[in-house]
């Protein structure tokens, strides 16, 4: 590309010599033969000059958590090749496939399921790398398929929970053994590092959740509401979850922003901006042709909100030091 | 003639004696609004941290100084924007990492006044931590390391640990922006980066809150010791500037005023003696 430049370079003195040997009457033919011959070469090197050669295909940019992926992409890569937001109206398989053959791009990012889902069926042979999708394990996963997941780790939560409560150290989980009971091996023992003392209580879809809550309000400090899917099955035992911990004066922190509104004292969640960046860099490691040990990487910032009324109803002790770890204060 | 809804009911008579009264508060508020775009201001931009919880920061600053009087917050996300705006401004003071500081003060007639203090002290080193022991500071190129600086000030601390012999290494380094230091840290302890730039004060915390990861990082490299934010106002001074000199640094001796020091990551200020001035280049 830099040769491209200086070959342009060093062509724009024999444009001054050309200029100077004409008649006066052939310079504005000589001028506009130049600028035709000239013109589209400089277009197109400024083009490749700076823009990556990735695809930016968003499943709804009108969908907050969607547009910050995406914004924090741009600011890693500012010129992608292309930009398609599919937005909430329907879009035509054959009018997208020829828009991605178009664009041919080495990789796609996809933002959102839609985006993914699009992606992998009408581009099957390009790389593709997602975000901004719950639960990715589910996705049908091609060898060029990466990703960045949407959850942080458990041990990344704990410890922001015991930085900003370092004297709350046994916290609740209620969870189901069939999607799950590894899941929370490796978290009891993460928490153990930490000094916290992790309280399991095993569901099944037959289950009363108010009953087992209820068990286990009695013996924890806090409540950690995770995305297990049969807790979070009905709407009503959601509900019932706040209300039963607020009763009992317990604490629920959780994963997701969603939740603040229903009573939640704390939410540690995935920065999606950071999100973006991750993205962003794994595209020009995979450009640089990078080997990638993992395939999908888990969220490396993290965003907090915290509900100070409901810290101080609860009577727990906050480190007010974290306080610049906090991005969002609900007083 | 009586109009016509005085005879209506005797409230009625009374909303209209108030009206003239309703019309003076207004045009009261009006001006204490019109006078509210002219609050003396505290500008915050801080390239060492990621601050991004800017509107919890303005609205809980705002409400603290609300109680001293026309005076108001207003925290910045980039530098461009934040030079631009100041450039002309003379209406506030500043809150400037010590780094900025020594670029702006050619530009913008300002001068130093207090430094910020966290875990009782004035000034931070940066550290370079890995997931492994690297013997050979070549191997580093082109690794990926998550900050949560700027990218600018990221490169600036990595050229200055690594010496101007090696400033090709430390710009090969890709950096991976975070919203905390924390943040940073834990990214190379689980794997999703390969280094972290930190301050020494946010190893001791990652240390009192997993002793096992901290353990598990390895120190690197660490940068000379820097001064920690500053606060600045301008050559050509008034009350204002004075007073709100004066309420930020009160700040500390009130638990509501502590906590939002908290939330930019200090725990008080103190006025700067002459080494630190020299280190500004005053």
């Amino acid at each position: 590309m830099n040769t491209n430049k200086n070959n342009q370079i060093n062509k724009f003195p024999m444009l001054s010599a050309l200029l100077h040997n004409q008649n006066k009457k052939h310079i504005f033919p000589a001028i506009f033969a130049i600028l035709f011959i000239f013109l589209p070469c400089s277009t197109n090197t400024s083009f490749s000059d700076t823009t990556e050669n990735v695809l930016i295909i968003n499943s709804d940019m009108s969908i907050k958590n969607y547009s910050l992926a995406h914004t924090g992409f741009k600011s890693v890569i500012p010129n992608p090749k292309g930009e398609i937001d599919l937005g909430n109206k329907w879009k035509d398989e054959a009018e997208l496939e020829k828009m991605i053959q178009k664009s041919n791009p080495a990789i796609i990012y996809c933002i959102g399921i839609k985006a993914y889902l699009f992606s992998h069926k009408l581009a099957k042979d390009t790389t593709l790398i997602f975000s901004s999708i719950i639960n990715w394990r589910r996705l049908t996963m091609e060898e060029n398929t990466y990703g960045i997941s949407s959850e942080l780790l458990p041990s990344m939560q704990l410890m922001m929970y015991r930085y900003l409560f370092p004297k709350t150290s046994k916290i609740g989980v209620l969870y189901s053994k069939e999607y799950n009971e590894e899941w929370m091996q490796l978290a009891r023992d993460d928490a153990k590092d930490i000094g916290i003392s992790l309280v399991g209580m095993p569901i099944n879809k037959k289950t009363n959740i108010r009953s087992a809550l209820k068990k286990l309000l009695k013996n924890v400090d806090a409540v950690w509401l995770t995305s297990d899917p049969l807790v979070l099955s009905k709407t009503d035992s959601v509900r019932n979850i706040f209300q039963q911990c607020d009763t009992a004066n317990i604490p629920v922190f959780t994963y997701s922003e969603a939740f603040i509104d229903a009573g939640a004292t704390l939410v540690i969640s995935a920065d999606i901006p950071t999100i973006g960046k991750q993205a962003a860099r794994l595209t020009l490691d995979l450009l640089s042709r990078q080997k990638k040990k993992e395939r999908v990487n888990i969220p490396a910032g993290s965003h907090i909100s915290i509900n100070l009324k409901k810290v101080e109803k609860n009577n727990l002790l906050l480190n007010t030091e974290a306080l610049d770890s906090v991005n969002q204060i609900i007083q | 003639m009586i109009p016509y809804f005085y005879n209506r009911a005797p409230e009625k008579k009374c909303l209209l004696r108030i009206l003239p009264l309703a019309f003076i508060f207004l045009l009261f508020i009006n001006t204490h609004a019109f006078g509210a775009e002219h609050k003396y201001t505290i500008y915050f931009y801080n390239p060492e941290t990621n601050i991004n919880n800017f509107a919890s920061l303005k609205k809980e600053f705002d409400l603290y100084l609300s109680q001293f009087g026309g005076y108001q917050f207003q925290p910045f996300s980039e530098r461009e924007m934040f030079e631009k705006l100041i450039a002309n401004k003379k209406d506030g003071i500043f809150i400037i990492s010590s780094w900025h500081y020594k670029k702006l003060k050619e530009r913008i007639p300002i001068e130093p006044v207090m430094v910020a203090i966290a875990k009782n002290k004035p000034t931070c080193r940066r550290i370079f931590s890995t997931n492994r022991t690297i013997d050979d500071i070549k191997l580093l190129t082109g690794m990926n390391v998550a900050s949560a600086s700027s990218e600018d000030y990221t490169k600036s601390v990595l050229v200055q640990m690594f010496g101007e012999n090696n400033g090709s290494i430390a710009t090969s380094i890709k950096i991976l922006s975070v919203p905390k230091d924390i943040d940073a840290l834990m990214s190379v302890g689980f794997g999703m980066a390969d280094g972290a730039i930190t301050t020494d004060n946010s190893l001791a915390k990652l240390a009192a809150i997993n002793r096992k990861l901290h353990d598990k990082l390895k120190q690197l490299l660490i940068s000379d010791e820097t001064l920690l934010p500053i606060v600045a106002i301008p050559k050509l001074r008034d009350e204002n500037h004075l007073k709100l000199t004066k309420i930020i640094k009160d700040m500390e001796t009130a638990v509501e005023g502590k906590n939002k020091l908290n939330m930019l990551g200090f725990e008080g200020w103190k006025t700067l003696n002459e080494s630190e001035k020299e280190y500004l280049g005053e």
